[in-house]
């Protein structure tokens, strides 16, 4: 019975361990698939490596970033407005899902969305392996 | 620059001695590239974004994705936004040739300087000054290529987005955004004769005019452009390194448009383009005959991009010129033979490409210049046509978001340049006597390997 009690614990523990250390709301998509979906559909105008700016900033660690946080990127001042904005997967969904000027009008993104959910969701799990 | 030499529109019969054609084919190998990593420095981009091969220029031309397109028409003025860059690149070329006939050479063949980059948001410009190797170590040095541009951005028609934006430059069709022109793609027939869209024919407009177009993008899809170009004085081509024999002539009611459909579907995209040309031509200046002569054109081009990881590029296009001379002449061999007051010369170039993953590729390009007969115009057989081909493979090891050196590119490329037809035939192309040398159309061909490095 004790021994129940303490795997049962133990897993418990790890559970939540799990959850902390996991990336923030990644989604349950194939990160190897998204790696290619970033290379057709974002990779033209950023990157995944830290510190590296194309026209648009750099998408290390961007899951469970702030919006406009980047300190040396020139963002518009439609992005820096959204002060509230945190780039959890979730909200990456709602706003790649879409054309970007409707989800946030005045932004210097060019984007007119990606309707396929599931090449979103590998996106944005891909995007959420890049620490 | 690929085909440079082998044009020669006889306004009046003019021999073709071997020894010209195999110098003038030397120039075959010189680069003619456009890649310019002052644009990567201001964009934050790599070359691989711009270019299929990670780096532009070279036989094959630039190689534009569907992202260089949109940068160039949007006035090379995209930056990341940090700061200004200085917009200055060079390049350096090396070139081993081997001719079919005559000897070979290794030589710095080429070196460019690049002012290209953004003023403002909405001014930017590209211009090329390129020293070319003329032998015994000596070098000339021209103003190859001006495209400075105003663009008006974000703007809306009918709820629509919509770019407006001027080019002055001194190209037709360099400033051409479907890069399927040869004036931006370096790509040409070559022959006896070319169309005025032809960069590489002689007395062509190209580098030696200056003109201005205004064009507009719709809905990102939908292109139109006019404008209108001069002849440079004959004294100013000189100052800027041009050979005044090569003089375009006096024009007036010169007329360009362009007309495009493109799509871009992020793992492939496609154009089809219409283009025309019109212009009266005093040459030689001062008392000379006036062509009439227009050129309509269409073009389509499609790119298959996926993931990068293959990509293939297929462009064809056609361009049709009628000229109605200003006057005809007499064969000096035969004083009953006159030259026919109207023509037609036709260019068509076709070409495929393939690259690996931006790094390794190969070009093919099947390149026909035609025309309608004339006994006294194209001597001695009175016959322009001409076919060659191209055939390049290249390596190019940095230029890519992850590559080791970002400060700049190398290419390391061979390419075999083959003629088929020229002077309308298959053998003996100068009508050489019975006894005499013959000259067949593939002692033109040329062998080549090349190094080029940009920073």
């Amino acid at each position: 019975m004790r021994v129940t009690k303490l795997i049962l614990g133990i897993s418990a523990a790890v559970l939540v361990l799990g959850a902390m250390l996991a990336p923030p709301l990644a989604l349950a998509g194939d990160a190897s698939a998204g790696a290619d979906v970033f290379k057709k559909e974002c990779s033209e105008c950023h990157t995944t490596k830290e510190g590296r700016n194309k026209k648009g900033p750099s998408l290390f660690g961007i899951v469970g970033r702030k919006a406009a946080s980047i300190p040396d990127f020139n963002y518009s001042d439609a992005l820096r407005a959204r002060t509230d904005w945190v780039w959890t997967a979730d909200k990456l969904h709602w706003y790649l899902s879409q054309p970007v000027k409707q989800a946030n009008p005045g932004t210097k993104m060019k984007y007119d969305g990606l309707d396929d959910p599931k090449a979103l969701d590998d996106l944005i799990t891909y995007l959420g392996t890049n620490h | 620059m690929l085909s440079t030499t082998l044009h020669r529109a006889t306004r009046r019969p003019r021999p073709w001695p071997l020894w010209c054609a195999l110098a003038l084919l030397l120039l075959l190998v010189s680069g003619g590239a456009q890649a310019v990593p002052a644009y990567a420095r201001q964009t934050g981009s790599s070359c691989a974004d711009c270019h299929a091969a990670a780096y532009g220029g070279g036989n094959g031309g630039p190689m534009l994705t569907p992202y260089g397109l949109r940068f160039k028409m949007g006035g090379y003025t995209d930056t990341d936004g940090n700061g200004t860059k200085i917009p200055v690149s060079m390049q350096l070329t090396e070139t081993h040739s081997a001719p079919a006939k005559g000897d070979s050479t290794t030589n710095l063949s080429e070196g460019d300087l690049y002012l290209a980059g953004r003023v403002s948001d909405n001014v930017g410009g590209f211009v090329k000054v390129e020293a070319d190797h003329t032998g015994h170590d000596t070098y000339n040095t021209i103003l190859r290529n001006v495209d400075l541009r105003f663009v008006a951005k974000e703007l809306k028609v009918a709820g629509k987005e919509f770019l407006l934006g001027v080019s002055v430059n001194n190209s037709p069709g360099f400033d051409d955004p479907l890069n399927a022109l040869s004036a931006s793609n370096t790509v040409s027939p070559a022959g006896v004769t070319g169309t005025l869209l032809n960069f590489s024919a002689s007395n062509a407009p190209a580098s030696r005019v200056i003109g201005a177009t205004v064009y507009a993008l719709f809905d990102n899809n939908w292109y139109g452009e006019v404008g209108t170009y001069n002849s440079m004085p004959t004294s100013l081509q000189d100052h800027l390194g041009y050979n005044v024999a090569g003089d375009p002539g006096k024009l007036s009611d010169t007329g360009y448009f362009r007309f495009a459909y493109m799509k871009d579907m992020k793992s492939q995209y496609f154009s089809a383009g219409l283009v025309g040309l019109t212009t009266k031509r005093e040459l030689p200046r001062n008392g000379g005959p006036k062509d009439d002569i227009t050129d309509l054109g269409y073009d389509v081009s499609y790119q298959y991009l996926g993931d990068r990881e293959h990509i293939v590029q297929l462009s064809y296009s056609n361009i049709l010129e009628k000229r109605k001379y200003g006057s005809t002449f007499a064969s000096p061999s035969d004083p009953t033979l006159f030259s026919r007051s109207r023509g037609n010369v036709h260019d068509q170039t076709l070409t495929a490409t393939y690259v690996f993953k931006q790094s390794y590729g190969v070009v093919v390009g099947h390149l026909l210049s035609t025309g309608s007969p004339d006994p006294v115009r194209y001597t001695p057989n009175g016959n322009p046509d001409t076919t060659a081909n191209l055939i390049s493979v290249f390596w190019v090891p940095f230029g890519k978001d992850d590559s080791y050196i970002t400060w700049g590119n190398l290419k390391l490329s061979a390419t075999w340049f083959r003629f088929t037809k020229f002077n309308g035939a298959t053998n003996n192309i100068f009508a050489a006597p019975v006894g005499a040398p013959m000259t067949n159309p593939g002692d033109f061909n040329a062998f080549s390997v090349a190094a080029s490095v940009a920073f």
